[in-house]
């Protein structure tokens, strides 16, 4: 009888732990967003980097080694987006079942489109990513090939739940296909628009809906804009009648502003990740909504 | 019509006889053409995919007008073997064509750094910070290179080479045990101390030219160090992220330690609080407890730090606030009274570039020149501006009013150039 009591226990125990949801911490709010698009209530999932922070640079607090410590998985950009904080948190974590390599970690990058990867690099050209551009999920094509990768993932992690994981996964897919039909044809009278971007952060998002960019207002990446490189800028916007800056909330308006107004443009703020404003960016779907609203505002 | 008409007409009626045939010919020849290009077009289309898999690069194709997002599928990173049939004759088996990369056993070497400290000096000569040997005005003081890598599964290594004008030193150099259990992360080699804050940091981490005063007399420029092992501890609580470290050193730190028989041992204990405030702001509080062997018997030093940072997370590349405190008191069995130290100080980003400073020390005199000279007390106040061109280079300088005990103050100006080459690791919080 004892042995059959501590048996049905262990059962219970077991099937309990099984069916809390499946701790998930991400690194960008993007991903936390399309990580709750596949897992619904089957995960709880936590983002370290907030939407209107600039995800290069997280401090890497000790609070956060918390989250690492108990998340059961662990989904990064990759490309080296979060070199300068992640490694540090990682190896505090006392969790070596979300360290790279493990089925607990888990590189959206691996799986997606990546645009500029450099032929070569060096540090006279600015903060380079060497593997290419890591702001890749702005794509939504992208959103769905790291949707995929996610619903991979979970089923591994959750065989008793890949059923469910795939039946969101398709509803994913066919929500986000009608948004974008609808994104497209919004944008299509703007296809080939030109403008200039603060940081090389849109490439993606650019090339999916057909926009043209022709410049940045940081010289190189990562570097403050210079008055030479302004005085060039302005000139190149003239020549060619580019009227619209788009930038990241998290950089100083003051140089964009003062080249809009030097070329009779205007500046759009555009929310590179999920939850970049207070409201309008609550979900990835919102974020790339707001986007195209506010860009259309200033192409128009 | 005469007969030179009839000799004109017959090469027209020739040529106008062969136009079809050769209109047909020219139409043959040109769907050849068109099917030769078509066949080198495919044939480039080909050596190009094959060269971006050499390459390991996917192809990217450009994004249909009305992408089907229901379609899209992930890019595979690298490409895949295909699937043997399902019963292949072996007499059909061919060789495979591996592609060879000459530098893939490279990925296994540690990621390598070096960075230069490049120090001036102007004002004053100081003749009590380093006596015998005063900074002079230009000095390429250290070039701090390193070398960090996996070990296996379990452990990294760290290694920190110190080369100086008086020679290459290992600076740091341990395994850092990363996947324990119970909450633990351990290392074993040569180390820092985790007595405090500054008594940790690399040249290149510090946010002054020099050292503290407090941490200068007490521990001396190299720092409290040692061979020994670290064991660290995680106490999850609902109040604050809270971590204990204990430290076992072999007994000998210049200046600190220095051991009378070969089991006398260096202890440091270190526990620390941390706290969010808010999503802007933190607070982290410390407290140190070292104790090791000295000719006169034993050296005891207590510690406390204490620091507070505000970072806006919207405006973090522009602004930020760090103010921090840090007292430390040693008790010899040499001396009557305990030496005593503290240092507080405040640095405000100024925009995406610039930082400013203040630093107010106030430091008992090494324990050397304190037996000579009871109750002599170092005094200083710092500011500093640095202007960072890169993330990977930095420009500092020091204005330093320093008195040293009843000795008429030191006005200075301390210049520093940093500057980074290669791979360094994110340094901890």
């Amino acid at each position: 009888m004892k042995h059959i009591t501590l048996a049905l226990l262990t059962i219970a125990i077991a099937a309990t732990l099984n069916a809390a949801p499946l701790k998930v911490v991400t690194t960008i709010q993007d991903l936390a967003s399309l990580t709750k698009e596949v897992g619904g209530d089957r995960v709880d999932v936590t983002a370290i980097a907030r939407g209107y922070q600039d995800p290069h640079f997280v401090e890497p607090k000790p609070s956060f080694l918390l989250l690492l410590r108990n998340a059961q998985l662990l989904e990064v950009v990759g490309l080296e987006l979060e070199i300068g904080w992640l490694p540090p948190l990682l190896d505090q974590s006392r969790n070596a079942n979300i360290r790279p390599g493990t089925n607990g970690y888990l590189d959206l990058s691996h799986g997606v489109e990546i645009l500029d990867r450099p032929a070569v690099v060096n540090r006279s050209m600015g903060d380079v990513h060497p593997m290419g551009n890591p702001h890749y999920w702005l794509d939504p094509a992208n959103a769905v090939r790291i949707a995929i990768q996610i619903q991979q993932r979970l089923a591994e992690l959750r065989p008793a739940d890949a059923p469910f994981f795939a039946q969101r996964l398709n509803d994913f897919k066919l929500r986000i296909n009608e948004a974008n039909k609808r994104w497209l044809a919004e944008m299509a009278p703007y296809k080939g628009a030109k403008v200039v971007t603060y940081h090389n952060s849109w490439p993606n998002f650019a090339r999916h809906f057909g926009l043209n960019v022709v410049g940045y207002v940081e010289p190189k990446p990562g570097v403050p804009p210079s008055p030479s490189h302004t005085f060039e800028l302005i000139k190149m916007m003239k020549e060619q009648h580019v009227k619209v800056i788009a930038m990241e909330p998290y950089f100083d308006t003051k140089a964009p502003k003062s080249i809009a107004n030097a070329v009779g443009g205007q500046v759009v703020i555009l929310y590179p990740s999920a939850g970049g404003a207070k409201s309008g960016t609550d979900d990835y779907f919102q974020t790339i909504d707001t986007n195209i609203r506010s860009l259309i505002g200033a192409l128009k | 019509m005469t007969a030179r008409g009839h000799r004109m007409l017959l090469p027209l009626a020739v040529l106008f006889a062969a136009a079809p045939l050769l209109a047909q010919t020219n139409d043959e020849r040109i769907k050849q053409l068109e099917q030769r290009l078509d066949t080198l077009s495919q044939q480039v289309n080909d050596i190009r995919q094959e060269l971006n898999q050499l390459r390991g690069t996917p192809p990217v194709p450009p994004p249909a007008a009305t992408e089907d997002l229901t379609k899209v599928e992930t890019v595979p990173s690298a490409p895949q073997p295909a699937a043997p049939a399902a019963a292949p004759s072996l007499t059909d088996v061919q060789t495979v064509n591996n592609v060879v990369n000459p530098g893939a056993a490279k990925v296994f070497n540690p990621d390598t750094s070096v960075i230069g400290n490049f120090l001036g000096r102007a004002g004053q000569t100081n003749r009590y910070e380093f006596p015998g040997s005063e900074r002079p005005a230009m000095k390429l003081d250290e070039a701090e290179v390193g070398f960090q890598a996996f070990v296996d599964p379990y452990a990294k290594a760290n290694f920190f080479i110190s080369v100086t004008p008086e020679g290459a030193e290992v600076e740091e150099g341990y395994a850092q045990f990363i996947a324990l259990p119970a909450d633990l992360t351990a290392k074993a080699g040569k180390f820092k101390a985790l007595f405090g804050k500054a008594n940790t940091w690399h040249t290149h981490v510090r946010p002054w030219v020099d050292q503290p005063l407090v941490i200068h007399n007490l521990f001396g420029d190299e720092q409290f160090h040692g061979d020994g092992i670290s064991v660290s501890k995680l106490f999850p609580n609902a109040f604050a992220v809270t971590e204990g470290t204990v430290e076992v050193f072999q007994g000998d730190t210049p200046d600190v330690f220095e051991h009378q028989a070969p089991n006398d041992l260096t202890y440091n204990g270190h526990l620390k609080l941390f706290k969010d405030i808010s999503e802007n702001s933190n607070i982290e509080v410390g407290g140190s407890y070292a104790r090791g062997t000295i000719p006169a018997g034993h050296s005891s030093f207590g510690g406390v730090d204490v620091t507070y940072r505000w970072k806006p997370l919207e405006q973090g590349l522009y602004r930020g606030v760090i103010a921090r405190f840090e007292g430390i008191v040693n008790r010899r069995d040499d001396a009557d009274s305990r030496l005593r130290g503290f240092y507080t100080s405040l640095d405000y980003q100024l925009g995406q570039r610039w930082f400013t400073g203040v630093r107010l020390d106030s430091s008992d005199e090494a324990p050397q020149l304190a037996a000579l000279e009871p109750g002599a007390r170092d005094r200083g106040l710092s500011a500093t501006l640095t202007f960072w061109p890169s993330e990977f280079s930095q420009l500092r300088g020091q204005l330093r009013r320093t008195r040293y005990g009843d000795v008429k103050a030191v006005n200075e100006l301390l210049l520093q150039l940093q500057f980074s080459i290669g791979a360094h690791g994110a340094h901890s919080f």
